[in-house]
Order: C-alpha cells, then structure tokens, then sequence
C-alpha cells in the first residue's frame, strides 16, 4: 500500500511541540552547562567541562543532595509501591465500597503540592502537631520527634508525606492491571491447591509486573522531581538535610545565578533518572511478561 | 490526497491559532498606556502593604491623573528568585523594590538601576540610612523602610519579674535562668524559617564587631573556624543546651513560635521589629520592646542591636515610562505619605520627619536615634551559597553537632564558593 506523503504533515504539530518545548529548552541547558552565564547578562564565557568538574569534585552540597534523592526515592519507591499494592488488592473487586474507597484513597492526589505540606507541616509540627499528640495519647511518646527539623529524619518525614500524597494514584494503576489478569489462572491455581501466598507469587506478581514496573518508574522519576513538596515544607533545610536535586537547581540558577552550572546539574540530574529508570525496566523485564 | 492534505493543513492551522490565542491572553503588558493616562507597574514583595498602598495610590493618581498605577506583588521567597528575570523584559517593575546584599549586588551588576542620584526627593530620605542603595558613590536605590532584625520582648512580662534588659552575656543568661525558674522559654525560636537568618545578626554582631567580616569571608582574608564565628555557635549551643530556646527549634516554624509569645509561654521572639504588629494583633494586652544579646561581656560590646534599611525603591532601567516612575517614588517620600505607610503598616521609614502615631512605633523609636545599632551582617553576604553555608552551620549545631565541626564543615562550603 502506497502511503501519501501528506501524512507525514500530522506529524508536524507534534514534532514542533517537542521541539519548542522539549528538545529545545535540552539543548540550550546543554549548551549552556559549558558556560558561566548568570541567567542575565547578555555576555557569557565558555568553560569547557569546568561546570561538570566542579559539580563532582568540588561541590558538597551536590554530593549531598545526590544522596538525599536516593534515600527520598527509596524509601518513596518501597512504600509508595507496597501500600498502592496492598490498598490495590484490598479494593480489587468493583463493589461499590471498593469504588468510594479507590475514590478516598486517590483524593490526596488532587490536592494541590502546597496545600498538602501546609497540611503535614501541621501534622508534623513539634509542639502543636497531631502525629506527636497521637503518640503521646496512646503512651508511644517515646517515639514523637521533631520531624522536620531533625536533620536525620527530616528527609524520610518528607517521603512519607509523598508516599501519601502519590500512593492513591499508583494504587488505580495497580487496580487496572489487577483486574486485567485473566479469572481462569486464578481458578487453575485454585483447583491446583495452590495457597493465596502462592497463588500472588506464581500468578498475581509476574503478570502484574508491567504495571508494577510503570509505578516503579513513575514513582522513581516524580520522587527524583519532587520539588514542590520539599521547597513548601522545608526549603532544604535543616543544614540542607533536604535538599535534593531539584531544589539545588532552583537554588543556583535564581539564589545565586549561576545558570551556567545549574544547566550542567540539571544534566546530570537527568542522565541519572535515565539511568535508574533504564536499570528499573532492565530489572523488571516488564516486556517478558506474558499469558 | 487532497482531503488529507486539507485536514493536515487545517490541524497545523488550528494549533496555531490556538497557540496564538493563549499567548494573546497569557501576555498581558502590566505597564502599558491605560486610556489617557500611563500605567506603570509597582513591583514588591509586601502583600501584607498592599491594602495601605492601594489607598496611597489611589491618593496620588488624584493628584497626577495622567499617572496609573499597578501593584505586582510576589511572596519574598519567589521575589528574591524571579525579580531580575521580569526587570530583564521591562514591562514589569517600573518602580520595584530591592532586597539589600545579594539581590542588590546581583541587579546592579545586570544594570537594572536607574541612576538616581541626582533626584531632589532623595533629600527626603536620611542620609545616613540610604548608604546600603549606593554602589561606587552612585544612589541606585534608596531604602523605604527601617526594620530591626533582633529579638522583640515582653517588657510587661520582664518588669513583673523584675528583670532589666542585660547589658553583658552574663547577664543575658542570669536574666534566662529566671525565666526558665517561671516556667518561661526565654527565647521563641523559628528554627524551621526564618530563626537563623534573622537571630545569627544580633549573636554575631559583637563577637564580630568588624562590618567588613563577612567581605572579608568572601575575599578569603576570614574564615569561619575562627574565633569569631566558632563563639557564636558556641552561644548558640549554649543556648540550646541550657534550654533557653524552646526544644525542637529547628521544627518551629515563625507562627509557631509568635503564639508562643503572644500566649506569654515564652518571653522574647528571636525574628524582628516587623513581627510586633503581629503579635500585638495576637494578643493588644503585650508591652513590647526590643532587645538583642549582648554576647560579651559589657565592656567589650560594641553594638547594642541590629537595622536593616530594607524594602529600597528603584527604578527599572530597561523602563520607557522613567519619569512617572520617579513621580512616583516622590510620592512615596514625602512625610505626610510616608506617615501614613508607616503607622498604618507598623514600620519605620527612612523618610525624614515621619511622624509616628501608634504607641509601639513610638516606643521603639528610641533604637533609630539614640541606640547604637549595626547594619544587618547577614546582608553583606553576597553569595548565596556562602549565605546558605554560614545559616547551614547554626541549623548543624542547634541539631547536636559541634560548633568546631560546624563551622569547618561551612568553611568547606566556603571555599567551593569562593568566586
């Protein structure tokens, strides 16, 4: 069949799109992580790789906020992933508790960035927060903390608070692929004897596996992203035990204007989120799956 | 053929238009020529002003009908981050506002400041409050109000346990101690905001008394394991671990920590001056005062508290609508106007012969003249990651660590900045 070459114009409006929004603002952050521009002048030199070195050999705050994003991404990954799981199982069939369940646990998710760490930041506040009250109510006092202003557990305070804020989105993505495993499997394992534990292992998981790999990769890039939540609640701080990738980005291009080093950061940002999502869809083998 | 060709046509047209339509309403100029008259735009951060500056404006587009005025007003945070960007384009900040430090250093150096070092109005302003808008002897902005970024206190509260302010360190913690006997925290600690920023001032300002310490920092020629900057995290430890500051400060956020106040749980906010109007609304029945920690021994100390000249009104350079935007910074210099900004926002102006009504600004006026009070050190830091640096350095030692690691680990950070 001969196909018009006509056709290749619905592919304009896309293509200009990406380009205008995509690929341009990529190769400008590339181009420009070999300079020192400020962000304003119009004036800017080349620096040649200077930008890169300096981001791995003599910058400490990077090097911290590259380790703050891993323990914020797995500690999100892990729970984020097994309570949708959990809560996904729970509310599997359509009954219509099931469906104003799914409902419940899905509204965090329409909740604007701000008004959720206005939220937490009051559930986690020291002296006149409820999580502190409650533990103090059932004799766990031993366990209240300074949650956000401990510096060694205020980043998994914050990813806590994601996990709550994300879980109901990832818990109807694993909702989908629940309902998508074919009923007969299950009734093969039944007649079998097969136990619930195994009847998850052997059939549940491995064909739940693409969703659960679009979760893990979604979740790992919006926990790498998610600026918004740790900029409201924290700002980075205490002592910058916070602060993650993306809010050291805003910091040096709009605190301290350096645009220059800010494009070469957010390039390394996103080789490493290209890398772990590679290695996530590498290591789930969503594409082996089959009935 | 033809028919795809039309509908490949037609969805490239309509994306354009629409593209076309949202830039159209999304691009609205906010300086523009507005009937008759020409508006310009009135950039700042001081949400909490604006009602009062409707009104100024209202009163001076009377008076210049051929002027309007808008106000664009952006959270200080985002201000800081996205100010320069909009001066860049021009058709925002006709008249804006500058922080002082880095954010005027980083405008100057772009060229975002219309000279105005000839204008008769800046006659209107005090001499010597206006020197932190001038670079290279040239008056870029000039500074409308005059904040003290030091701890406000209970005087009613002090005078009904007979304390006097302290004029030493020792003092200072003799007069702690007997808050503490009362079941008072003597110091609301914001430690999750704004604390640092604004209490490392008066913590510093004698054990450093040189106003050039933190150039200084910058150039290399000083460094924060010294003694200086190690005593000061010294007494900040110190007052954590003699529990003068309220536990968990680095979780307290700055309305917490005002409850604290107002509810008289502790006896001094550790913020500034432009809190006491708050804290008044909090609670009328407060008398307060102000009142830093002298943190050597009475002798040896130098400055009695802390000024910033803040809030610095200037014209954007890359602005076509320069004399209307200086019509109307006079506006706002003249002392029956500056009056009014001022009693009714709860500040003190730089403006000369500003007269105060309301009984707090007046019972604080006393630090403008008569004390002897030091331009805000924090502010002479012009890199921001230094700024983050030096701020990281209380956060790690009201959180356990030692002032000695501390302060070389900030020193660290330091060096990396250096430009």
């Amino acid at each position: 069949m001969r196909i018009s070459k006509s056709i290749y114009l619905f592919f304009l409006p896309g293509l200009v799109l990406y380009s205008l929004f995509f690929l341009y603002p990529t190769i400008s952050a590339l181009f420009y992580s070999f300079t020192d521009w400020d962000g304003l002048s119009t004036a800017f030199q080349f620096v040649g790789i200077d930008n890169y070195t300096r981001a791995f050999t003599g910058d400490s705050i990077f090097q911290k906020t590259i380790g703050n994003n891993l323990k914020f991404m797995l500690t999100v990954v892990v729970f984020q992933t097994l309570v949708a799981l959990a809560f996904a199982l729970i509310v599997i069939k359509n009954t219509k508790t099931n469906v104003f369940l799914r409902a419940l646990y899905f509204f965090p998710t329409i909740l604007s960035s701000v008004s959720v760490a206005f939220i937490w930041a009051f559930i986690y506040d020291p002296s006149m927060g409820i999580l502190n009250q409650v533990l103090e109510l059932i004799g766990l006092d031993f366990l209240a903390q300074n949650w956000l202003g401990n510096a060694n557990i205020a980043i998994y305070s914050l990813a806590i608070t994601q996990v709550w804020f994300h879980a109901g989105q990832m818990l109807i993505i694993f909702v989908a692929g629940l309902q998508a495993i074919p009923e007969e499997l299950y009734e093969v394992a039944k007649i079998e004897g097969a136990s619930k534990w195994q009847t998850f292992k052997s059939v549940t998981w491995p064909l739940l596996a693409p969703s659960a790999t679009i979760v893990v990769a979604y979740t790992t890039i919006q926990s790498f992203k998610a600026f918004d939540l740790v900029f409201a609640m924290t700002g980075g701080g205490p002592n910058n035990s916070t602060e993650i990738i993306a809010t050291y980005i805003y910091d040096v291009a709009f605190k301290s204007y350096q645009f220059g080093y800010a494009s070469a950061i957010s390039i390394i940002f996103m080789v490493i989120i290209a890398l772990i999502t590679y290695l996530q869809f590498k290591a789930l083998r969503s594409d082996r799956v089959s009935y | 053929m033809k028919k795809s060709l039309w509908l490949a046509t037609g969805t490239v047209g309509l994306g354009l238009i629409l593209g076309a339509c949202a830039g159209e309403s999304g691009g609205g100029d906010s300086s523009s020529e507005s009937g008759d008259a020409t508006q310009i735009s009135f950039m700042h951060w001081r949400g909490e002003d604006k009602a009062v500056l409707d009104e100024i404006i209202a009163d001076f587009e009377e008076a210049n009908p051929d002027i309007r005025v808008e106000q664009n007003i952006y959270p200080s945070d985002q201000y800081q981050a996205t100010a320069q960007r909009m001066l860049q384009e021009g058709s925002t900040g006709d008249v804006f506002t500058s922080f002082p430090g880095a954010q005027f250093e980083s405008i100057e150096s772009a060229g975002f400041f219309e000279d105005l070092s000839g204008e008769e109005f800046v006659s209107n302003f005090d001499e010597s409050l206006i020197t932190v808008g001038q670079k290279d002897g040239t008056q870029y902005a000039l500074p409308y109000q005059l904040v003290f970024n030091m701890p406000v206190y209970n005087k009613g509260m002090f005078d009904e346990l007979g304390l006097e302010v302290p004029k030493s360190w020792t003092e200072f913690q003799e007069m702690a101690d007997t808050l503490l006997e009362n079941d008072i925290t003597p110091i609301a600690f914001p430690g999750a905001d704004i604390g640092p920023n604004q209490f490392m001032n008066s913590m510093m300002m004698n054990n450093a008394p040189d106003e050039d310490i933190f150039e200084k920092l910058q150039n290399g020629d000083e460094s924060l394991t010294n003694e200086w900057w190690v005593k000061t995290l010294e007494d900040f430890k110190l007052l954590a671990d003699k529990g003068y500051i309220q536990d968990d400060a680095l979780g307290t956020n700055q309305d917490s920590a005002m409850a604290m106040v107002a509810n008289e749980e502790a006896a001094m906010l550790a913020t500034g001056s432009y809190h006491m109007n708050s804290l008044l609304d909090l609670n009328p029945d407060l008398e307060l005062d102000l009142l830093a920690p002298i943190t050597v021994e009475e002798s040896e100390a130098t400055y009695e508290g802390i000024n910033t000249a803040t809030f610095m009104l200037a014209v954007n350079s890359n602005s076509d609508k320069k004399d209307q935007a200086k019509a109307f910074i006079d506006y706002l210099s003249q002392p029956e106007v500056a009056s009014k900004y001022a009693n009714e926002t709860g500040q003190h102006l730089t403006v000369n012969d500003v007269e105060y009504e309301s009984e707090a600004l007046q019972n604080t006026s006393y630090w403008i003249d008569e004390r002897n009070t030091r331009f805000q050190p924090r502010f002479l830091i012009t890199n921001a990651q230094i700024e983050d640096a030096v701020l990281s350095s209380i956060e790690n030692v009201l959180g356990g660590e030692d002032p000695m690691a501390a302060a070389e680990a900030a020193q660290q950070i330091v060096e990396e900045n250096r430009e």
